[in-house]
C-alpha cells in the first residue's frame, strides 16, 4: 500500500516536531525514517499511524484520505521501540489479542485464530514459546512476539519504532538481516525508524533522513550516500573530511587546489566548502599539479582490512582523515611525521549559503 | 493542495481520544464520582472539626483551649513525642544502616519483624504493656515493691507511643537506603573516611529528606494516638491524659465544643503534616536523576 | 557470631547497628508482644475456647469483620475509581485534593470519630438529609462502616495511583492499533493489570479497619450483641479487670492481624510476578 503526505505540520507546545512535511512511501517497500534524536522522526511514524494527529495536512493511504480516521480503523502494524507487550499475557494471548478484540461478526472461530496463530509463531520461530509470559523471553524473542502480534490482525502497513534500539549490538545485527528477509517473504509495506544510519544503509529500499521536522533528503542508500543533497546528509551519513575555501564560475579554491564545481556555475566568488569521505582521499608521495595538498602524516592505525591515517594540513592547525586499504598502506609504508600529498576524489562542494 | 479547515481537525481530536482516552462525558463522570466519594468521607468532616470548634465564637475557642486541664494535654502530649520520637528516629537510623548496607541471615525475618507494631491493632498494642508492667503483669510486683509506676502513668503512655510509632522512620530509610545503593560509602572508604565521616557527609545529605519525612509522620502518629494510650493511660485528669484523650473526656461530657476546639488543634497539626509531607516529596522527587527514580520505582 | 559475619562486610558498623536494631526490637516490640502468648498460655484450653467463643465475642467478631468487609470493599470500588481519577484526568485543585488523600492517616482517630459522630448524628451536617431518608448512620453499625471506610480509604488509593501511573501510554497505544476499543482496552488489558493492587489495597484498608478503636468507638453506639466491635470489648473486660480474658481476645485478633499481614504479603508478591527481575 502506498502512504502519500501532504504538508503535515505537528508541534508540541513551541516544539514543531513536523514542518510541512510530505512525503511518499512506495508500496511494498522497506522505508527507513533516519534522522538525529528530536528530528521528528518517531512522531512522524505516529502520524501515520494515526497514534498521534497532526495540525493540518492530509494523510492518503493508496489515494485514500485516512487523515480523519481513527487508529484502529486504520489497520496498521505497529511495533514500538519497548515492544509493549502484555505483561499478564502469554505469548499466545498476545499474538492472539487484536484478533479476540474484533466484533463478534467480524472475529475469526477459535480454531481459525488458532491456525494464525500458530502459522504466525511458525514463521517468526516462536512455536515453542506459545505458553511463555513476556519476562521469561530475551530481548530479541520479545521483539519478534510483537512484530508476531502486530501481523496477526493482517496490516496494511507495518510501522517499528526503533525496532532493534532495545537490543545488544550482535543481536541488532542478526536481526536487521532477519528483519529484511521476513520483509522480502511477505512483502508488507514497511516504515522503520532509526538513528543508526549504518542500519538504514543496510535494509531499506528507501531511506528518508529527517532533521528538525523536515525532511533533507529521500532515496535509496546509494543516492543519498553517494549523491547527499546537503551538508547535513553527507555528515550524518559518515565520516567526512572539510576543506575550506571559495568557488567562482564553475571551479571551486580549496586548501590550494582548484576542482571544479559546475554545479556553482554562476556562483561569483563566494566562500564554500568542500567535503570528501575519508576513503576518498588519496595519498601519494610526490605533488601531482595543483590537484593535491602537503599534508604531515600524525598517527597511523590499522583496523582489519582498512588503515586509518590521521594527517594535519595547512600549517599544522586541521586535522583530516583518511581511509585505505590495508595492502596499499604497507605498500606506502607511511611513516610518522612525514610529509604526503593529499588528492582529494568526489569532492562534494557546497557554498556557504547552502550550510 | 487541498487544506483542510480547522473544524475538521477539532472533530478528528474527538475520535481520537475516543480510542486513547474516556469520552469526556465519562471523564467528567468518573471524575465527579471519585470527588463526592471523597467530600463525604474526608473533605466535609475536615471542615465539620472547625466548624463545630468555632461554633461558640473565637473566645469560646480560645478559652478552651486555655483550660488547665487542656494545657496540661497539650504538655504531655508534647512531652511524649519529644521523647518518642527521637528514640524512634536513632533506631531507625540504626536499622536503615543495618539492613541495607550489610548481609547476614535472618535479615528478611528482622524486616518484617520492625513493619510488625503497624499490623497489631492499637488497643492490642496498649494491653501488651499492661501484661508486662501492670500490677498483675510480669514485672508488676516488683515495680509496685520499688514504687515505680509504669502503667497508668506517663511512662507507660511514652512506651505503647514507640510503640505504635516504632516502624516510621526505620521502614522509610530502609526503602530509600536501599534504592541509593552502598557505592557512595564504598568510594568513600577507599578514599580514608572512617565511619562516621562516611555517615555525616556522605550518607546523611543523602538520607535527609528521607528522615524528616520519617519523622514527621512518625511525630503525626504519636501526638495522635488514641486506642494504645487510652489503655496505658488511667484517664487521670491533668496527669495521664493526652490531648487525644482529653477531647474523649470532653466530648462524653457534652462539652462538645471545647472537645472540638481541642481536637482543630489536632487536626492543624494533620494538615501541617501533609504540608511538610508534600513538600518534602516533592523535594525528594525533583532534584533526583531519572535513573535513581527509576530505581526506587523498582525497589 | 556477629564477628564472623563483619568480616564478610566492608563497611564499619556491622555489629552496634544491627546490635541495637535487634536489642531496641526485643525490647519495645518483641518481649511485650511474646507476654500476649504466655499469659494466655497460663489459661487452660476449655477457659480459653469458651472466653473466645462467648456469644457477646462472637457478635463482636461478626460486626468487627463485616462492617470492616463492606469498608474495604466499598474503599476497593470507590478508591480504584479516585486512583484513576487522580492518576489520569486534570482537573482544578488536584494537586490539593491528591495530597488531602492522606488525610485519615494523619488525622488522629479520636477527631475522625468525634467528627463523623457529630456530621452523621441526626442533627449533624449529613446526618439530617438522611435520617428522613431512614438511614441511619450514627449510633448503628453503618457508622461503624463509614468510620472503616474513612481510615481505611488511602490504602486502596495509594497502592493502585503509582500502577496507574506506570502503565505505559504505549501499553494503551498497542491495544488501540490492534484494534481494541476503549472498553476493550480497559478490561482485557488494564484491569488485569491492576487487579492484584486493587486486592493488595482492599486486605490493608480491611486489616487495619479490623484493629480500628478510635474513629469507631464515638459513632458505633456500642450496644453488646449489635454494634459493639471487638477491640472495645477488649478495653471493656480490662476495665472489669478480666485480664485473662481480654488477653485470650487480643491473642485471637493478633492472630487475625498476621494471617492477614501473610495475605497482604503474597498479594504484594502475586502482583509483581510478572514484573522484571
Amino acid at each position: 500500500m502506498r502512504i502519500e503526505l501532504e504538508n503535515i505540520s505537528k508541534r508540541f507546545g513551541d516544539f514543531h516536531a513536523l514542518n510541512e512535511i510530505n512525503l511518499s512511501i512506495p508500496s511494498g517497500g522497506l522505508t527507513a525514517l533516519l534522522g538525529p534524536s528530536g528530528s521528528g522522526k518517531t512522531t512522524l511514524l505516529r502520524v501515520i499511524a494515526g497514534l498521534e494527529n497532526p495540525e493540518s495536512g492530509r494523510i492518503l493511504f493508496d489515494g485514500e484520505d485516512t487523515t480523519a480516521s481513527d487508529v484502529r480503523e486504520r489497520r496498521v502494524g505497529f511495533v514500538f521501540q519497548h515492544y509493549a507487550l502484555f505483561r499478564h499475557m502469554t505469548v499466545f494471548e498476545n499474538v492472539s489479542f487484536g484478533l479476540r478484540v474484533r466484533p463478534r461478526e467480524e472475529r475469526p472461530s477459535k480454531k481459525e485464530i488458532l491456525e494464525r496463530v500458530n502459522d504466525l509463531l511458525h514463521l517468526l520461530q516462536l512455536e515453542n514459546f506459545s505458553d511463555r509470559y513476556p519476562v521469561q523471553l530475551s530481548g530479541g524473542q520479545r521483539q519478534r512476539v510483537a512484530l508476531a502480534r502486530a501481523l496477526a490482525v493482517e496490516p496494511q502497513v507495518m510501522l517499528l519504532d526503533e525496532p532493534f534500539g532495545a537490543l545488544d549490538a550482535k543481536i541488532r545485527l542478526e536481526l536487521r538481516r532477519w528483519l529484511r528477509r521476513l520483509h522480502d517473504k511477505i512483502n508488507l509495506t514497511t516504515v522503520f525508524v532509526t538513528h543508526d544510519q549504518e542500519e538504514a544503509l543496510e535494509v531499506a529500499d528507501v531511506i528518508v533522513i529527517t532533521n528538525e521536522g523536515r525532511i533533507e533528503q529521500v532515496g535509496t542508500p546509494e543516492q543519498v550516500y553517494e549523491a547527499p543533497a546537503n551538508p547535513f546528509v553527507m555528515d550524518f551519513l559518515g565520516h567526512v573530511n572539510l576543506f575550506r575555501g571559495r568557488v567562482h564560475s564553475g571551479l571551486a579554491y580549496l586548501e590550494g587546489i582548484e576542482l571544479p564545481a559546475p554545479e556553482h556555475h554562476a556562483a561569483e566568488d563566494v566562500p564554500a566548502v568542500g567535503y570528501v569521505r575519508p576513503h576518498d582521499l588519496v595519498l601519494e608521495r610526490k605533488a601531482t599539479g595543483s590537484g593535491s595538498i602537503r599534508a604531515r602524516v600524525e598517527r597511523t592505525q590499522v583496523v582489519g582490512s582498512v588503515a586509518r591515517v590521521s594527517l594535519t594540513i595547512n600549517g599544522n592547525h586541521e586535522t583530516i582523515e583518511a581511509e585505505l586499504t590495508r595492502d596499499l598502506f604497507l605498500k606506502l609504508a607511511l611513516v610518522k611525521g612525514e610529509i604526503v600529498y593529499v588528492r582529494p576524489r568526489n569532492v562534494r562542494v557546497f557554498a556557504d549559503d547552502e550550510i | 493542495m487541498e487544506t483542510v479547515a480547522p473544524p475538521a481537525i477539532s472533530a478528528r481530536e474527538l475520535t481520537r481520544r475516543n480510542t486513547l482516552s474516556e469520552p469526556a462525558m465519562v471523564r467528567w463522570l468518573l471524575t465527579g464520582v471519585a470527588l463526592l466519594f471523597l467530600g463525604l468521607f474526608l473533605f466535609l468532616p475536615l471542615l465539620a472539626v472547625f466548624g463545630q470548634a468555632l461554633e461558640k465564637g473565637f473566645s469560646a475557642y480560645l478559652a478552651a483551649i486555655k483550660e488547665p486541664d487542656s494545657l496540661a494535654a497539650i504538655r504531655l502530649t508534647l512531652l511524649v513525642a519529644a521523647i518518642s520520637v527521637p528514640l524512634n528516629l536513632i533506631f531507625g537510623v540504626a536499622a536503615g544502616w543495618a539492613v541495607t548496607k550489610f548481609r547476614f541471615p535472618g535479615k528478611n525475618l528482622l524486616v518484617t519483624l520492625i513493619d510488625l507494631p503497624f499490623s497489631v491493632s492499637p488497643v492490642v498494642s496498649g494491653l501488651i504493656y499492661v501484661l508486662v508492667f501492670g500490677l498483675q503483669g510480669w514485672l508488676g510486683p516488683w515495680l509496685y515493691n520499688h514504687n515505680i509506676k509504669i502503667i497508668f502513668a506517663v511512662p507507660g503512655i511514652i512506651l505503647a507511643t514507640i510503640f505504635v510509632t516504632f516502624p516510621f522512620v526505620a521502614r522509610e530509610l530502609i526503602a530509600l537506603m536501599q534504592a541509593q545503593g552502598s557505592d557512595e560509602e564504598e568510594a568513600a572508604m577507599v578514599l580514608g573516611a572512617n565511619g562516621f565521616q562516611i555517615f555525616w557527609r556522605v550518607t546523611f545529605p543523602n538520607i535527609r529528606w528521607g528522615i524528616i519525612y520519617g519523622v514527621i509522620l512518625c511525630n503525626a502518629r504519636a501526638m495522635g494516638e488514641f486506642g494504645a494510650v487510652s489503655v496505658v493511660s488511667g484517664h487521670i485528669r491533668g496527669l495521664t491524659n493526652t490531648i487525644p484523650l482529653h477531647v474523649e473526656i470532653l466530648y462524653n461530657e457534652y462539652n462538645f465544643a471545647a472537645a472540638f476546639a481541642v481536637a482543630s488543634l489536632l487536626a492543624l497539626l494533620a494538615l501541617v503534616t501533609l504540608a511538610v509531607k508534600s513538600i518534602v516529596e516533592w523535594k525528594m522527587r525533583s532534584p533526583r536523576p531519572a535513573g535513581r527514580s527509576a530505581q526506587c520505582a523498582s525497589s | 557470631m556477629l564477628s564472623g559475619f563483619r568480616k564478610q562486610n566492608v563497611l564499619p558498623g556491622f555489629v552496634p547497628t544491627v546490635g541495637y536494631t535487634v536489642f531496641y526490637l526485643s525490647l519495645i516490640v518483641l518481649i511485650p508482644l511474646s507476654a500476649l502468648v504466655f499469659k494466655t498460655a497460663g489459661m487452660s484450653f476449655d477457659g480459653f475456647i469458651r472466653t473466645i467463643t462467648a456469644p457477646r465475642v462472637m457478635a463482636s467478631y461478626k460486626v468487627t469483620f463485616g462492617a470492616a468487609f463492606i469498608a474495604a470493599l466499598i474503599n476497593a470500588i470507590f478508591g480504584s475509581l479516585t486512583a484513576w481519577v487522580l492518576a489520569r484526568y486534570r482537573f482544578p485543585g488536584k494537586r490539593i485534593i491528591d495530597a488531602l488523600i492522606d488525610l485519615p492517616f494523619a488525622l488522629p482517630t479520636a477527631v475522625v470519630g468525634i467528627t463523623l459522630a457529630t456530621v452523621y448524628s441526626s442533627n449533624g451536617w449529613l446526618g439530617s438529609f438522611l435520617e428522613p431518608l431512614g438511614i441511619k448512620i450514627a449510633y448503628s453499625p453503618a457508622g461503624i462502616v463509614v468510620a472503616m471506610t474513612v481510615i481505611g480509604m488511602p490504602f486502596v488509593i495509594r497502592t493502585l495511583q503509582p500502577v496507574i501511573e506506570e502503565i505505559e501510554k504505549e501499553t494503551e497505544e498497542c491495544a488501540a492499533c490492534l484494534g481494541a476499543n476503549r472498553l476493550q482496552t480497559f478490561h482485557l488489558v488494564i484491569f488485569p493489570m491492576l487487579l492484584p493492587s486493587i486486592l493488595t489495597g482492599f486486605a490493608l484498608a480491611f486489616a487495619r479497619a479490623v484493629g480500628e478503636y478510635g474513629s469507631v468507638i464515638f459513632i458505633a453506639g456500642n450496644m453488646p450483641m449489635v454494634s459493639e466491635i471487638t477491640s472495645l470489648l477488649i478495653v471493656t473486660k480490662l476495665e472489669q479487670y478480666d485480664y485473662s480474658g481480654a488477653t485470650a481476645i487480643a491473642l485471637v485478633m493478633l492472630l487475625a492481624s498476621f494471617v492477614l499481614l501473610l495475605a497482604i504479603n503474597l498479594l504484594q508478591r502475586w502482583s509483581r510476578r510478572y514484573a522484571e527481575g
